[in-house]
């Protein structure tokens, strides 16, 4: 399963040739964070200011990735 | 010339000094004493070999084990603590973690979660092999047991505002080890079904704490394994043996002295007896096996040259404390297979060879 919204860069494509840049993907450019504040998901876009857009709070967590991750109970 | 039957009881005593111990290593073995003949014989065994119990609880239970050497105690103690097989957790596969506990540690307090369930049904268990090209190495109903752990914390509403327990205030703000659930697989709704399904076997085993929002979705894998690997697999919290104290009254303690020798052990050691007769105080050794051996008496010098202490070189006041998964009394019984097992196998190669 690929994680969302990362585009590994390909090699010999040359970053500055591709139109957008580095690690731009039209289809996929709102990625979803946790406001460390009230705790509400927020939707930001590539561009929008880092804020909460419930009550105005700067910082944001990165959601917990939903791939299933194995331990050994060791 | 046979010895004596005081010179056999003197041999069988490690001396307990002042300030050392001395006769540490047993004796009777053949060569040692100049025409007496020490050969093991399982008649002799036989006679001399007695086993009485003491405490039976189903996890705690303590015993003698007279007229064996210290080897075999010791080889009995070990097979407990690290070679009888049991069944815990061993992969964690984490959906979804946002609990303050990390997954790693998450996943070593689960590991150590003991597990219990039907005793037939362990049977049917096999080894699941480590390396992955052994075709044992594929999880299967008889070598995987799965289970499943899936909380998640929400807000109470109806308590008032005023409340400040966490318990109170939140559904699920604790996760316990009875939250982990049987998953059975296969064959296994047969083997553990009904009160034998698998289960840890203390459910109030605090595993994280949780708060509204907060959620634990995990998968795990349990397998076979022995405490050699890791503490987690053994059955037994603790197997340790004690040699029965001894102590010697070579001359009469009496008077006050009585007194203040019984006030030299623990409670119930020993005890001042009057002499219906004269009235003379006297005291007696009661119960040796309560003694802890603290040597207070070789302190004092109005005892000297009157007691010996010592122990008991071949009486093993043996203590197994399961775990939960086997009751101690089975837990001794699969060790004492498990040594039978590794001595046959041990003859067949001598023999092969």
């Amino acid at each position: 399963m690929q994680r969302e919204g990362y585009v590994p860069p390909t090699a010999g494509g040359g970053g500055a040739t591709r139109p957008g840049g580095y690690g731009d993907n039209p289809r996929q450019t709102a990625m979803k964070y946790l406001c460390a504040d009230c705790g509400k998901s927020v939707t930001i876009n590539k561009g929008d200011p880092i804020r909460c857009k419930e009550c105005g709070f700067r910082i944001l967590y990165k959601e917990r990735t939903k791939r299933m991750v194995q331990f050994e109970a060791r | 010339m046979a010895p004596t039957q005081e010179e056999l009881e003197r041999r069988r005593i490690v001396r307990v000094e002042e300030e050392r111990v001395s006769h540490v290593t047993s004796t009777d073995f053949p060569g040692h004493y100049p025409g007496e003949d020490h050969a093991w014989d399982l008649d002799e065994f036989r006679k001399k070999f007695k086993i009485q119990i003491h405490k039976a609880n189903e996890l705690d239970y303590e015993f003698d084990l007279i007229g064996v050497d210290a080897s075999v105690a010791n080889a009995f103690r070990r097979i407990l603590i690290a070679e009888v097989p049991t069944l815990a957790i061993e992969t964690v596969f984490v959906h979804n973690n946002t609990s303050i506990v990390q997954d790693e540690v998450l996943a070593q307090r689960l590991g150590l979660v003991p597990l219990r369930g039907d005793k037939k049904g362990f049977q049917h268990l096999r080894w699941r092999k480590k390396n992955p090209e052994e075709p044992a190495a594929e999880a299967t109903d008889f070598n995987t047991v799965v289970m499943t752990l899936k909380v998640a914390c929400t807000r109470n509403h109806a308590v008032p505002a005023t409340e400040t327990d966490p318990s109170k205030l939140y559904f699920n703000s604790s996760v316990y080890a009875r939250d982990i659930k049987f998953a059975p697989q296969g064959r296994q709704p047969q083997w553990f079904a009904g009160a034998g399904e698998i289960r840890a076997v203390n459910p109030d085993i605090l595993l994280a704490k949780l708060r509204p929002g907060q959620e634990i979705d995990l998968e795990m894998h349990c397998v076979l394994g022995i405490g050699q690997d890791h503490a987690k697999f053994s059955p037994v919290a603790t197997a340790s043996y004690r040699l029965l104290p001894s102590i010697k009254i070579k001359q009469p303690i009496t008077g006050e002295d009585a007194e203040k020798f019984v006030g030299c052990f623990p409670a119930g050691v020993a005890e001042v007896q009057t002499d219906r007769k004269t009235g003379e105080k006297k005291a007696v050794v009661v119960n040796p096996r309560k003694d802890t051996v603290s040597r207070e008496v070789l302190r004092h010098d109005e005892f000297k040259g009157k007691v010996e202490l010592g122990r008991v070189r071949d009486h093993f006041i043996f203590s197994v404390e399961s775990t939960g998964m086997y009751n101690s009394d089975e837990l001794f019984l699969q060790a004492v297979q498990i040594l039978k097992k590794k001595c046959i196998d041990f003859q067949e190669k001598l023999l092969e060879s």
